[in-house]
């Protein structure tokens, strides 16, 4: 009951003029990202991560997390109308949207797609609500052996699931940490890595890394590609046919438990929900040769799923401070830049914002379903603007974004060098995501590192001697070993290694 | 020399032989317990050990060639377009000021897919467009010439 007083204090504050203002803005933009193909949340957060200095951290947080769970509804639209995915969530959805398109059923596979959205967000978002803070509560006993314990079995996590290889996700977890380190220590007070650079003194900017690696490097990649656009189809009529509600609020169900469930793990992504998904309603059909040729169930479960996969995977940041995909790491260097630390505290310190943004997300995917029915004909439209056209454009509004984080022209120069450097981990293979992710955990991984050190007078084995941080350690390395293994009999899962989250 | 593996391995390789060699000269253990040097020597140790072992992974296993990565064509002159007019708005903008060298860019990189009067009017509208937004809405210094533009 406490959780539900709380959300409704939060819903004052995101229902002030300027918040509605700013969840619709972020809603729109994650839209927009999530309809043209090639650009996806987090190249779109990382980009305009910068614009939101000065916004103050509620209406910062309320715009960026709208953007990321915008861009499921807008990925859903092309990959119906024009069978290219938006974004990578929706490539799925491919399968049997499309084919419902060309049967004239397009209005009914986005109408359906935009229900089990609104549903799965909003049942995941309500998850987030009350699993939270409980969690957050007993998270608050942990000491920082615990800490660094998890954030060990977080990075594990990235590179045992979202990887397919090992040693390529190892690198690229290590460079991240290694990155993090640059900088002043934040112990001893020493300039580390600064090679006489005074602009090094305060490490990398987080925007910089992450505007360089996510958003140069897909613009790069984009300049490369630009294929030529696809007329879309029209949409008539926004609901299913009567035998089709039955199966299809099924299938939603199903894709809201899952959806959920798999945010919570630290380095799934919401694709690998929306895969399991489409293969659970297969199995479970009745005629499973249906499937591919224009299912509903097949739109309809995969596209709950990786709706409610966004607030699941919200849990772990709110409430152990993990970022668990890309996206939600770039949403953890928008706290952190709004001197916010996400954690177990984070609900006791600053209840009025993290409720205030719980809250503004019910209210986007409200938002969104008014957005996505009615007008799925209008969105699709915007994925004609042509790839030749949007890409400068997009980096134009980079510089001036890498600029101003701190009026100077250094951050410009580092995000295309960060850029030109994902451009090239990406052509072999070597992932960004952990890069990212591991960089904005460095620093306090090191903290905790060294306190827990401290604290055991040097030995490593302390970490042992404590139940919490031993069991997860512990848990850790049988995941890493299992990894290792099945890296080994390429048995590695068919997720590709480095997709938009 | 053909395989781009090899050297992202060597690229690796080397930024982690830096670090620890520089992370060599920070103090490992203290008085008070851990020193700076304990976390990035560990970091970019075993960062050397796996980039070999990377390299070694592309010279014998995972062959990646240039010529399979690297855009040809238009793909490859649109990109090499692309990152040489970002050098030089770089290079050019303390002098000209925002708009010019945005325009600049701007219009390069367009050039290959539209007509010049065309690149022209969209870079400047863009350009002119954003310099507003930011300079005069949002209060950003941005660098601007002698005529405060």
């Amino acid at each position: 009951m406490e959780s539900f007083s709380l959300l409704l204090s939060g819903f004052e504050t995101a229902m002030s003029w300027s918040n509605l203002l700013y969840c619709l803005i972020g809603v729109t933009i994650g839209m927009l990202v999530g309809v043209l193909p090639g650009l996806g949340p987090t190249t779109a957060t990382a980009v305009l991560l910068p614009l939101t200095f000065g916004m103050g951290p509620i209406s910062a947080i309320i715009m960026l997390s709208g953007i990321y769970y915008g861009a499921m509804y807008g990925g859903t639209i092309t990959s119906v109308l024009i069978n290219t995915p938006g974004e990578s969530a929706s490539v799925i959805t491919c399968m049997d949207g499309h084919p419902l398109a060309k049967q004239g059923r397009a209005g009914a596979a986005l109408g359906v797609a935009g229900i089990g959205s609104f549903i799965g967000g909003t049942f995941s978002i309500l998850g987030l609500t009350f699993i939270g803070p409980p969690i957050a509560e007993f998270a608050l006993k942990f000491g920082p052996p615990e800490f660094f314990a998890l954030m060990v079995m977080g990075m594990i996590m990235v590179i045992g699931l979202m990887g397919q290889s090992l040693l390529r996700g190892l690198i690229a977890v290590l460079i991240g940490l290694t990155l993090a380190m640059i900088g002043m220590d934040p112990i001893t007070g020493l300039d580390r890595f600064t090679f006489g650079q005074a602009k090094l003194m305060e490490g990398f900017d987080f925007v910089m890394i992450a505007m360089g690696l996510f958003g140069m490097s897909e613009i790069l990649i984009g300049i490369e590609n630009q294929g030529k656009t696809q007329k879309p189809p029209k949409v008539k009529g926004v609901f299913p046919r009567k035998e089709e509600w039955s199966p299809a609020l099924k299938s939603i169900g199903r894709g809201t438990g899952l959806g959920f469930l798999t945010g919570l793990i630290p380095g799934t992504n919401s694709v690998i929900p929306a895969i399991m998904s489409y293969s659970l309603e297969k199995k479970l059909a009745k005629d499973p040769s249906r499937f591919g040729k224009g299912a509903i169930e097949g739109v309809a479960g995969p596209e709950t799923a990786n709706n409610s996969y966004c607030g699941g995977a919200l849990i772990p940041l709110f409430t152990l401070g993990l970022p668990s995909s890309p996206t939600i790491a770039v949403l953890l260097g928008a706290f952190i830049m709004n001197g916010l630390t996400p954690g177990p505290a984070l609900f006791q310190s600053n209840p009025d914002i993290v409720w205030a943004i719980i809250a503004s997300m019910f209210i986007g995917n409200f938002l969104l379903l008014v957005m996505n029915l009615p007008l799925a004909g209008v969105w699709a439209k915007i994925a004609m603007v042509p790839a030749k056209l949007l890409y400068p454009i997009i980096l134009l509004i980079a510089i001036l974004g890498s600029y101003s984080v701190n009026n100077s022209l250094w951050d410009v120069g580092a995000m295309l060098v960060f850029g030109v450097i994902g451009y090239f981990f990406k052509k072999v293979d070597i992932p960004i995501a952990p890069i990212v992710l591991t960089f904005v955990l460095g620093g306090l991984m090191e903290n905790s590192l060294l306190q827990s050190l401290a604290m055991f007078e040097g030995d490593v084995l302390g970490f042992f001697s404590r139940p919490i941080a031993g069991s997860v350690l512990v848990f850790s390395m049988v995941v890493f070993v299992f990894s290792l293994v099945s890296g080994f009999r390429k048995k590695k899962s068919m997720i590709a290694s480095d997709i938009e989250m | 020399m053909k395989n781009a593996g090899v050297w992202v391995g060597c690229f690796i390789f080397v930024f982690a032989l830096i670090i620890f060699s520089t992370a060599l000269t920070y103090e490992y253990y203290g008085s008070i317990g851990p020193g700076p040097g304990l976390f990035p020597l560990w970091l970019s140790g075993a960062l050397i050990v796996l980039s070999l072992l990377y390299i070694a992974e592309s010279m014998f296993k995972h062959k990646i060639s240039f010529s399979d990565i690297l855009p040809r064509g238009k793909g490859l002159r649109n990109t090499i377009l692309f990152i040489l007019s970002f050098i030089l708005f770089m290079i050019i903008v303390p002098a000209t000021g925002f708009c010019i060298a945005g325009i600049i860019m701007l219009f390069i990189v367009l050039l290959p897919s539209y007509k010049w009067y065309l690149c022209l009017g969209i870079s400047t509208t863009v350009t002119l467009f954003f310099f507003v937004v930011f300079y005069n809405l949002l209060k950003i210094p941005l660098p601007v010439n002698s005529l405060g533009w």
